[in-house]
């Protein structure tokens, strides 16, 4: 064999072992991670935009735009936290308000997670759709995407969610984060308000987005136990 | 070049290699922000991004566990060390271009580290093939 078809056949080969780690490794940590999201959410009830307890005495309130690399940050590293000492052990509701300003991508993911929240999925739904985000404003929300991430989320109905995505009731969920959105004057994301009871929203302004320092600024703002 | 002064190149761009490795490594399992020449925070958003993980193995001690194996290689003796270690570097070289790709479409922050390791293990490539053929040259000239 001459010493040029041995390179290529070497490069070829090795082009081979690349795509396929590359395959193995991807599919490996989605799944790792699909885990991961199941055990979070598991056994929490799930209302609309709401995860946790009705009787909870206070509700945390989170404006997000699906394409927030910050937002995105927040779910990974800091959700799981507070889901385990707030939401699990009672102390606190959460709620989620889409607000999608960045563009049109946005505006597609916020339709499609308005649309898993009329069948008490929001939540699986945007941390599937925060694992898999793109970059920003690339077209790379498209219908197939969407349908990929809908598909990721377990219990969710992928057909009707992307006939309800386009529905007034859809975007009366949005509109109404909007409206709350410009009451509490809350004009970036990630943002954060608590409130207490049937109380005025008040911001929670964590010093970064780390599970110590943003559960400094949530005691801060809760009742004492 | 001779074949010997070619395997101590390869050898030196490889110890490069594997001290930037490692060095990203030691950044990403006790997490902090690699220093970034003028700032800015683009190593650290690659380096937080979920593509700093292949299969839940950090990126970084992949390419460290590569250089390494590139510098094993280089005492395998016979026709065959060139050829794995021509072989183990196209893989590298692969490699980094997927993750530049990564890095400049996917993430939208350009790592000064990870940018020296592609160009470490693209060097790392064409000495190989040198080498390769130099050492095919020797096997005919000795014939």
């Amino acid at each position: 064999m001459s010493l040029q078809v041995r390179i290529g056949a070497l490069a070829a080969l090795a082009l081979v072992v690349v795509a396929g780690a590359v395959a193995l490794g991807q599919r490996s940590g989605s799944g790792e991670s699909a885990a991961a999201a199941r055990r979070m959410f598991a056994g929490i009830p799930e209302h609309g935009v709401s995860l946790g307890s009705r009787e909870a005495p206070a509700t945390l309130i989170e404006f997000a735009d699906l394409q927030c690399p910050f937002c995105a940050t927040y779910s990974r590293d800091v959700l799981p936290t507070v889901i385990d000492r707030y939401v699990r052990t009672g102390r606190l509701r959460l709620e989620l308000r889409v607000l999608p300003f960045l563009g049109e991508d946005s505006a597609r993911a916020g339709a499609m997670a308005a649309a898993a929240a009329r069948q008490d999925r929001m939540w699986p739904f945007v941390d599937a759709f925060y694992r898999n985000q793109g970059r920003e404003n690339s077209g790379y929300v498209t219908d197939g995407f969407l349908a990929r991430i809908a598909g990721e989320t377990p219990g969710l109905d992928v057909s009707l969610a992307s006939e309800d995505r386009d529905r007034p009731q859809a975007r009366h969920m949005l509109e109404e984060s909007d409206r709350l959105a410009r009451e509490l004057a809350a004009d970036f994301t990630p943002a954060f308000y608590v409130r207490r009871g049937t109380g005025r929203p008040r911001p929670v302004q964590p010093a970064d987005l780390t599970p110590d320092a943003f559960t400094a600024a949530l005691d801060a703002a809760l009742p004492a136990r | 070049m001779t074949t010997r002064r070619l395997t101590l190149a390869i050898a030196a761009l490889a110890i490069v290699g594997a001290v930037i490795a490692a060095y990203l490594t030691w950044a990403h399992l006790r997490g902090f922000e690699p220093y970034c020449v003028g700032g800015g925070g683009a190593c650290e958003r690659v380096q937080s991004s979920r593509y700093a993980e292949l299969g839940g193995v950090p990126v970084a001690v992949i390419g460290l566990a590569g250089y390494a194996l590139i510098l094993a290689s280089l005492l395998v003796p016979g026709p065959t060390g060139p050829t794995v270690t021509a072989f183990l570097a196209f893989v590298g070289t692969g490699f980094s271009a997927y993750l530049t790709y990564l890095e400049v479409e996917v993430i939208d922050a350009i790592c000064q580290w990870c940018v020296a390791s592609a160009i470490v293990m693209t060097a790392l490539a064409g000495l190989a093939v040198t080498r390769l053929a130099a050492a095919e040259t020797v096997r005919h000239d000795s014939r």
